[in-house]
């Protein structure tokens, strides 16, 4: 998928797989060989095109209220139900993956990205700070994501930017590990040391030579992030710190008062449930997938 | 080893002392304070009174000396005084943690129970249908909202049994049946999440050491199947699935806010979220150095455990 | 003149000889003994300082440890001057024709911790809250100081007398007094403490609060009430989920509900689960209703805030919002809920309750006198508390303006910020919800329609309107009042001042055995526990 930049075999660099021809052969070989991994880049794929096309694909406005159908069982009409204010389930379900991705894939990237950045630089200038970035990141990376998630969602109030924010400063310390480390591994190869030798500059050698040979981890590691930020998305949203109203949320739609109709309207706990089981299912398979592919090194790692 | 514990541990005080300054500036960026949630409770608002209600918290000091004033309390064991109950903050955390210790432990019991077998079955019959269907099952866990499951559980139980779990604390002395079934279904909803994570770990690291040279060896010798794997391949992939279980359980202690939400368990983690909605800082501090802690802890003890699993590792630098 | 004053000192003169112990309603004789395990949506906000709180979470579980005055008779559903009974006093007699209160206490009564209950606690709890000027103790919030604005001092002749001496007559001081958010604090007991224990005279005795967990009493065996209470403890457990909570209800887990909380729809899933379960649906005395900053545009103008009114079918959103479980009303909780309710044809002749095919045109019809068309449309901000059953309401709202041409985006107010924003006038149209205490116009009308009171959120003021709240309040007559009540009810709504959408019921649920635990007209009077009885 990279190639290398100077002609040094692949193999030694941290990207684990050969070079390849082509994008068709590399995909039908990655679903004869991964069908896990593919069923769970079609299920990622399925959602992508949902959340973009949701004006399209929604029967109904997924905000507008209907009094003389709350608590409805799916049917023709609608095709997932309506809740207790009569809103129809499948539109808002719809809508709630534009929302998950959004929050999903904006706090995975951008969490990703710094972090990214902080390691490499941290990395490449190494010495005293490389050490006080790792102190620095050691104190964020203490807590557990979701503590940190709250706290942050706390302080800075409800809204969709805010849960963007909240989710992907936990994920600042993790992908700064992550680079670092491979940056680490990549700063004593041989051309990296020939490069400097013909008195390239730093920065160039950084961005030029050493960050390509990262979108191997990066990927892999956005990838598995995805689904553990959508999950945290979710889950503020349940406890009514995530995404407001009437932004139509995985989470939001589970909490108040899905569980207490439950016994009338099972349809109001299920669907919400299995769109974000499905979703996170996806990604986590995808990520997997991907990981063995690209960099057999991170297994395990979260 | 001594030195090194010792450097370890002082790292572990200067992160903490980090993580006290991030909580601390956090909950004072968060809009409102206690005083506004008390006035809310009774629905009115009044500046002056609220002055003198700041005044009588010690509100209204510069930040740097409530935060003086939060690291002295800390050193000399008292925690403060809670802004919501006006008792030692201590005397409310000091119930809570019992239930959460326990629940992770039990829940984490549950997820090695049910992650290293499938693990290493999954491992044996790499790209079989058994692997397949066994790597999809564990991941359906991870992917489930903790929540959502928890939730699915306690409908379920009250709509085919008529009954759930009891909702206040049972003491294991008083009433040990009634203990264990109140922890068992919480912990089996999280430990079957947690589970995915250590079969996958199993599952790759054995997958990474059948590859090896003396396995391979050993299969050459002729050695049953079982012998190997759980005698030589197993005891070397062990390492990894010890790390993702010290990372595991010290997730759980903040992450099962959740699920002590869903099954009414009184611990950490549920209390933690009322205290931060009720801007009660002295309990939302220190709750949360304690999970600091915990993860700290957790991870030292997995790096003097690696020491003890595999002799190669030494300490140094 | 004088025969009404007449008939009026015979209903005083009887009422004041009822006993705390009439003769319960109930033909079964009450079994002593038993525990019940009772509903708490969310832990204590502040121990069991009642009056340093307005909330149901605080008045429901803090109720069983405290005595008022007197009270709403726990074994009748209304609440009206005619069903209020002893509790503190054994007597009452209104003198100078409702200018003076004379209050009989009972003797040989005492505090939880021992110490004689007298007259200086009732005066101390009172001065206390109207802030006297010698008042010994202070309140650190104190949210109902209005209720005793026209209370001039307050004597204690003798251990077991004490008088309220009032500035102008008001016999609806007694419904204030009968509620539950009116308990007597113990003198020798900083106020502060009720934060944390709850050193009271009440049927029940704290045993133990864990924070956030539950909070157990057990009988108080000295109380002053022969033979009560009839349970030997009560036990409120802290369930924050919904979905949980209606599975302990339905479980049996916990045998009460907690008031206000239990929806028409959630009510009916449970009955039909668990058909022996006891619903009664009454009204909360909470209502739903919209604010308009009257200080700011558009809303100080009239005609803007008539056409909002006008937009609103109150009827849907009772349906699609409450399914079913409110009933329309204006200022005061309507029949046959509250007694204050306008006749239908009256309700029905108000702006915003007629037939939303009429209504719908003449508020557009009003926008466009304001100046706002399709071209020129109005864009509004309209806010509410991040709970649920706020955010469910404003939801509605904004459809229901959507279709007059004015877009609402919907900002959404943490709690800790709502009543700041709300009193500060940081807002331009909001959705907001108001709990009553007891079912009585002065209860109601100082606090939040009266110029300057801080809960006023729309800055309504109107110095007719101040008048008939005044005139009302020192009534005698009670039809001259109901008619004058009704006259302030319509001129409100014809104002748009804080336009009424509905009255919320809740239909309390409990398991068949708990006896003698009756919803009243309000959820915040009737958590005494003392004549509860456990028929199992």
């Amino acid at each position: 998928m990279v190639a290398s930049p100077v002609g040094v075999p692949v193999d030694l660099v941290v990207v684990g797989a050969p070079a390849r021809p082509g994008w068709g052969t590399t995909l039908g070989r990655f679903i004869r060989r991964k069908p896990l991994g593919a069923a769970g880049g079609a299920i990622t794929a399925i959602m992508l095109v949902t959340a973009v096309l949701a004006p399209w694909l929604q029967t109904h406005d997924p905000i507008a209220t209907d009094a003389t159908y709350t608590l409805g069982r799916p049917n023709a009409e609608h095709w997932l139900g309506t809740d207790h204010l009569g809103r129809d389930i499948y539109s808002r379900i719809v809508h709630g993956a534009w929302v998950s991705l959004l929050v999903g894939v904006g706090s995975t990237l951008m969490g990703s990205v710094l972090g990214g950045i902080i390691g490499l630089l941290s990395a490449y200038v190494g010495g005293k700070t490389d050490l006080i970035t790792q102190r620095l990141l050691d104190t964020l990376q203490g807590l557990p994501l979701l503590v940190l998630a709250l706290v942050m969602s706390a302080s800075l109030g409800p809204s969709v930017r805010n849960v963007i924010i909240a989710i992907s400063i936990p994920i600042i310390p993790r992908a700064a590990r992550v680079i670092r480390a491979s940056v680490l591994s990549i700063r004593e190869m041989q051309y990296i040391e020939a490069a400097r030798a013909l008195g390239v500059r730093h920065l160039r050698t950084a961005f030029r030579h050493i960050l390509p040979n990262t979108v191997g981890p990066f990927i892999v590691l956005c990838t598995a992030q995805l689904g553990s930020a959508i999950l945290v998305e979710a889950t503020l949203s349940f406890l009514g710190m995530g995404i407001p109203e009437p932004y139509p949320s995985w989470g939001r739609m589970l909490s108040v008062s899905a569980a207490e109709y439950a016994q009338k309207a099972p349809h109001l706990v299920l669907f919400p449930g299995i769109a974000i089981s499905l979703a996170v299912f996806g990604s986590n398979l995808l990520g997997d997938a991907l990981r063995d592919t690209l960099d057999p090194r991170l297994r395990g790692s979260r | 080893m001594k030195s090194y514990v010792a450097q370890r541990l002082g790292i572990a005080i200067l992160t903490l002392v980090g993580m006290s300054i991030v909580i601390f500036t956090l909950l004072r960026l968060a809009p409102g304070d206690i005083v506004d949630i008390l006035f809310s409770t009774a629905g009115y608002v009044n500046e002056s009174e609220k002055q003198a209600i700041l005044k009588e918290l010690g509100m209204d000091r510069p930040y740097w000396i409530q935060y003086l004033d939060w690291m002295r309390q800390i050193l000399t064991g008292d925690l403060g005084k809670s802004y919501r109950y006006d008792v030692p903050a201590w005397e409310v955390i000091r119930p809570l943690v019992p239930v959460t210790i326990e629940l992770a432990v039990l829940s984490i019991i549950v997820a090695v129970v049910l992650g290293v077998p499938t693990g290493v079955i999954s491992a044996v019959r790499q790209d079989t249908t058994l692997d397949y269907v066994l790597r999809v099952l564990s991941l359906a866990g991870l992917s489930m909202p903790s929540f959502w499951l928890g939730m699915v559980i306690i409908l379920g139980m009250v709509s085919w049994l008529g009954w759930i779990p009891p909702l206040t604390y049972v003491k294991p002395t008083e009433n040990f049946r009634a203990h264990a079934i109140q922890f068992a279904l919480p912990a089996l909803a999280v430990g079957y999440r947690s589970s995915a994570l250590i079969m996958r770990i199993t599952r790759s690291s054995l997958l990474e050491v059948m590859r090896e040279d003396y396995i391979r060896t050993a299969w050459a010798k002729g050695q049953a199947e079982r012998v190997v794997i759980w005698h030589h391949a197993l005891k070397n992939a062990i390492l990894p699935v010890v790390t993702v279980i010290g990372i595991e359980f010290a997730f759980l202690i903040g992450g099962l806010v959740v699920t002590e939400t869903v099954f009414n368990l009184p611990g950490v983690a549920r209390f933690l979220v009322q205290a931060i909605l009720w801007r009660d800082y002295p309990i939302v501090q220190n709750l949360v150095m304690f999970i600091a802690i915990v993860v700290i802890l957790s991870n030292l003890f997995v790096d003097m455990l690696y020491g003890v699993l595999d002799p190669r590792v030494r300490y140094g630098g | 003149m004088s025969r009404r004053r007449a008939t009026i000192s015979f209903v005083v003169v009887s009422l004041a000889l009822v006993i705390a112990f009439g003769t319960p309603a109930i033909s079964q004789t009450p079994k002593a003994g038993g525990t019940l395990n009772i509903t708490q949506r969310e832990d204590l906000p502040q121990g069991f300082a009642i009056h340093e709180t307005s909330t149901i979470s605080t008045v429901w579980p803090a109720m069983p440890c405290l005595n008022n005055l007197v009270l709403f008779d726990p074994l009748k559903k209304t609440e009206s001057l005619d069903t209020i009974i002893g509790e503190l006093a054994e007597k009452w007699s209104w003198q100078d024709s409702y200018r003076n209160l004379v209050l009989f206490l009972r003797k040989g009564v005492k505090w939880h911790d021992g110490q004689p209950f007298t007259s200086k606690d009732v005066k101390y709890t009172f001065d206390m809250l109207r802030e006297a000027p010698d008042a010994p103790a202070k309140l650190r919030i104190n949210p109902r100081k209005d209720w005793y604005t026209n209370v001039q001092t307050i004597e204690a002749p003798d251990p077991h007398t004490v008088i309220f001496h009032l500035k102008r007559p008001q016999p609806s001081l007694l419904m204030m007094l009968a509620s539950g958010y009116t308990p007597v604090y113990a003198a020798h007991v900083p106020p502060a403490n009720y934060r944390t224990a709850c050193i009271g005279t009440g049927p029940f005795k704290l045993k133990e609060w864990r924070k956030g967990e539950f909070v157990e009493f057990v009988k108080n065996p000295d109380y002053f009430v022969k033979g009560r209470p009839y349970l030997d403890g009560l036990k409120y457990i802290v369930i924050a989920e919904r979905g949980t909570r209606t599975a302990a209800l339905q479980s049996g887990a916990v045998d009460v509900a907690f008031p206000g909380e239990t929806t028409k729809t959630a009510a009916e899933q449970l009955k039909k689960a668990v058909p022996e379960l006891a619903v009664t649906p009454y009204s909360q005395n909470v209502n739903d209703n919209i604010i308009m900053n009257m200080k700011k545009p558009p809303f100080n103008n009239a005609k803007v805030r008539l056409a909002v009114s006008r937009a609103i079918d109150r009827r849907a959103l009772v349906q699609a919002v409450h399914q079913g479980g409110a009933v329309v009303g204006a200022s005061m909780a309507p029949k046959p809920h509250g007694f204050w309710g306008l006749l239908d044809r009256d309700l029905n002749a108000l702006p915003g309750y007629g037939k939303p095919a009429d209504e719908k045109p003449r508020a557009k019809q009003l926008l466009a006198e304001a100046g706002v068309t399709p071209q020129n449309p109005l864009k509004v901000e309209l806010v509410t508390r991040a709970i649920a059953v706020y955010v469910d309401m404003a939801s509605f709202v904004i459809n229901e303006l959507k279709q007059i041409g004015i877009e609402a985006s919907l900002k959404q107010i943490e709690t800790a910020q709502w009543h700041a924003t709300a009193t500060r006038g940081d807002y331009q149209i909001g959705a907001n919800l108001t709990g009553i205490g007891p079912d009585d116009p002065d209860a109601n009308y100082f606090e939040n329609y009266a110029c300057g009171s801080p809960r006023n959120y729309s800055f309504y003021c109107d110095e007719q309107v101040m008048k008939m709240i005044e005139q009302q309040s020192q009534e005698l007559d009670p039809k001259k009042r109901f008619a004058q009540v009704a006259a302030l009810q319509k001129k409100l709504e014809d104002d748009a001042a804080r336009p009424l959408l509905d009255w919320k019921l809740d239909y309390f649920v409990h398991r068949p055995f708990v006896k003698n635990l009756i919803p009243h007209q309000s959820i915040y009077n009737f958590g005494r526990m003392q004549e509860v009885w456990r028929d199992k």
